[in-house]
């Protein structure tokens, strides 16, 4: 659970996101509040990792963003980084680092320059590690890990820093059917516990199965916002994706009550 | 945790052949004590320099995220050496007769100024790399071009005969010259950058996962980048200025800590720093015994140790396909 103070929701308003000349994102406005999951959407291209980005402080952009109403880009990197939290579809680790490593590099915004690791700190990466389902990793060494495993030990990671809202960039795009209803359930979890999440996601169905509002992006303009049932449906998916959407129509899956916790 | 007590025991061995292994005669009473003075700042030298020469070398594969990194491989001790020759030809031209400047103090700074000036060409160039062979290539190329320029500043210098072998002694690098003066600027410069990288541990440890997901944990990237530069210049700056233009021990000592120490600088950092100095003590030893007409440089022992296992190292990463 998060503390009291911790609520916060995030706002965007005109983000504007020139790459290399190109203007990539126009005026997005967006909106999301503690526990809700608000799915980013839209083909390829059409600026859903470059938004999230920027939102994450990675990105320059025009525009505002704020958290609480206090303006991102006035904040240092550090305190940034305790506010929101990145979660990147994979991770550039190359070092031999163990999980318990890796996740404790989600303490350092907690960090000084000379101190050690507390009390407080061990203590935030056992949680985290519990929550991602992550705990039976901890001595492994993070690049022998599977994809699925790895995106889970990047969640704990981001979950280490205590940061209230939640960026992540296409958590289930590399994994399995298993390893990918295993991460939606635990950003729903994450959500019943006031975090703010916004998800880029690929996946419509998980999108309409998981996320609470979505924006649906097209050529970095905003196409679509609001509840996701109204944003996955038919005139809006036709209308950016140019195919028409089937109720029911793939075969879906849903956790096995017999295997809980078998993760 | 069994890596300090071993590595303060070797130190203790490696300190204590130092003193006592040399072709000086500890028996005769008169020179004793002489010998033993001359012994011990040199020990002390090869154990600073090699403190410093491996913390730099942590540091700088931190920063540039690639194992092969080093301050000689990246041309950061060419470019040191070259600052402090220039230092002394400045000296020898202009600062004779100025009584309170001395050589010893103006060179650590010509070493720090060349040692910055390299490490800058590669940040600029090369932003984060993850291109191994741009990295190296780029390194060759800055020592090669440090090295032309000492080769010139070397022919100038030949012009006054002390000069000139103040010039080349200094190129050569060896730590048996090397006088309580010396020492004495060049401690307080290499304690404080080894407290200083430590300090910045965490932050180079959250490095290593690429600059996009560092800064998104909460590192000033550019901060990280540019102070971790600055201390790895203090560093090889002091240690070439004890010990000349020594290679290979920011390569070496880091691999074989690895699989004792960790990946994490705040662990790796000071024992790096207590294996560096054992290292090149331990070369030094080994520079005094082998038999030849005049004392081998410390340089051509690191490099003797240092080239092969560079080229290990290559072949495995290249068969790992971990770089890149």
């Amino acid at each position: 659970m998060l503390n009291g103070d911790a609520h916060l929701g995030l706002r965007a308003q005109g983000l504007s996101v020139s790459l290399g000349g190109r203007t990539v994102l126009h005026y997005v406005d967006l909106e999301a509040h503690p526990g809700e999951v608000l799915a980013l959407l839209g083909p390829n291209g059409a600026g859903k990792s470059t938004l999230l980005k920027a939102l994450a402080g990675l990105l320059p952009y025009e525009g505002r963003v704020e958290i609480a109403g206090a303006d991102v880009a006035s904040l240092s990197p550090r305190m940034r980084a305790k506010r929101v939290s990145y979660v990147p579809q994979r991770s550039l680790l190359r070092s031999a680092l163990s999980v318990e490593e890796v996740v404790a590099l989600g303490r350092y915004v907690h960090a000084g320059s000379f101190g050690g690791m507390s009390n407080g700190d061990r203590e935030a990466i056992d949680r985290a590690l519990e929550t991602a389902h992550a705990d039976v990793l901890r001595d492994r060494i993070f690049t022998q890990l599977s994809v699925g495993e790895q995106q889970r030990v990047l969640l704990a990671r981001a979950l280490a820093s205590d940061a209230p809202i939640l960026l992540l960039d296409e958590p289930t795009a590399a994994l399995d059917v298993g390893e990918g209803m295993a991460v939606l359930r635990l950003i729903r979890t994450l959500a019943e516990q006031k975090h703010t999440l916004i998800v880029v996601l690929h996946d419509l169905a998980d999108a309409r199965s998981t996320t609470d509002r979505a924006l649906l992006l097209k050529d970095g303009r905003v196409a679509e916002q609001g509840d996701t049932a109204s944003v996955v449906s038919a005139d809006p998916i036709r209308a950016v994706y140019g195919v028409r959407l089937v109720e029911n129509a793939r075969i879906g899956f849903e956790p096995d009550p017999d295997t809980e916790g078998r993760e | 945790m069994r890596l300090y007590p071993l590595l303060f025991a070797l130190l203790l061995v490696a300190g204590v052949l130092a003193v006592l292994v040399g072709s000086g005669d500890l028996t005769d009473p008169e020179l004793r004590d002489t010998f033993l003075k001359l012994r011990g700042y040199r020990l002390t030298a090869a154990f600073l320099a090699g403190a410093a020469l491996a913390v730099g070398g942590v540091v700088v594969q931190g920063l540039f995220r690639n194992p092969l990194a080093s301050p000689s491989v990246l041309g950061t001790t060419a470019g040191a050496s070259f600052g402090g020759q220039v230092a002394l030809l400045v000296y020898g031209v202009a600062g004779v007769g100025t009584s309170f400047i001395v050589p010893e103090m103006l060179v650590p700074i010509g070493c720090f100024i060349g040692a910055v000036a390299a490490l800058a060409v590669l940040l600029l160039f090369l932003r984060v790399t993850q291109d191994l062979l741009a990295l190296l290539l780029t390194g060759f190329v800055l020592s090669a071009l440090f090295l032309s320029l000492s080769a010139f500043v070397t022919s100038i210098a030949q012009e006054t005969w002390e000069l000139g072998r103040a010039v080349v002694s200094f190129s050569l690098g060896s730590v048996s010259g090397t006088g309580p003066r010396q020492l004495a600027f060049a401690i307080p410069l290499i304690v404080v950058a080894l407290i200083a990288s430590w300090s910045w541990g965490r932050s180079l440890d959250l490095l290593l996962s690429g600059e996009e997901e560092a800064q998104s944990m909460g590192a000033n990237v550019g901060a990280v980048r540019w102070w971790s530069a600055i201390w790895v210049s203090v560093l090889v700056a002091g240690a070439v200025s004890v010990g000349g233009n020594v290679g290979f021990v920011g390569l070496v000592v880091p691999h074989m800590l690895r699989p004792f120490a960790g990946t994490k600088h705040r662990r790796l950092i000071p024992a790096a720093a207590l294996a560096g100095g054992i290292f090149l003590v331990t070369c030094d030893i080994i520079a005094r015994v082998i038999p030849s007409r005049s004392e081998i440089p410390l340089g051509v022992v690191t490099g003797l140790i240092g080239a092969p296992l560079f080229l290990l190292l290559l072949i495995r990463l290249r068969r790992e396909h971990t770089y890149a």
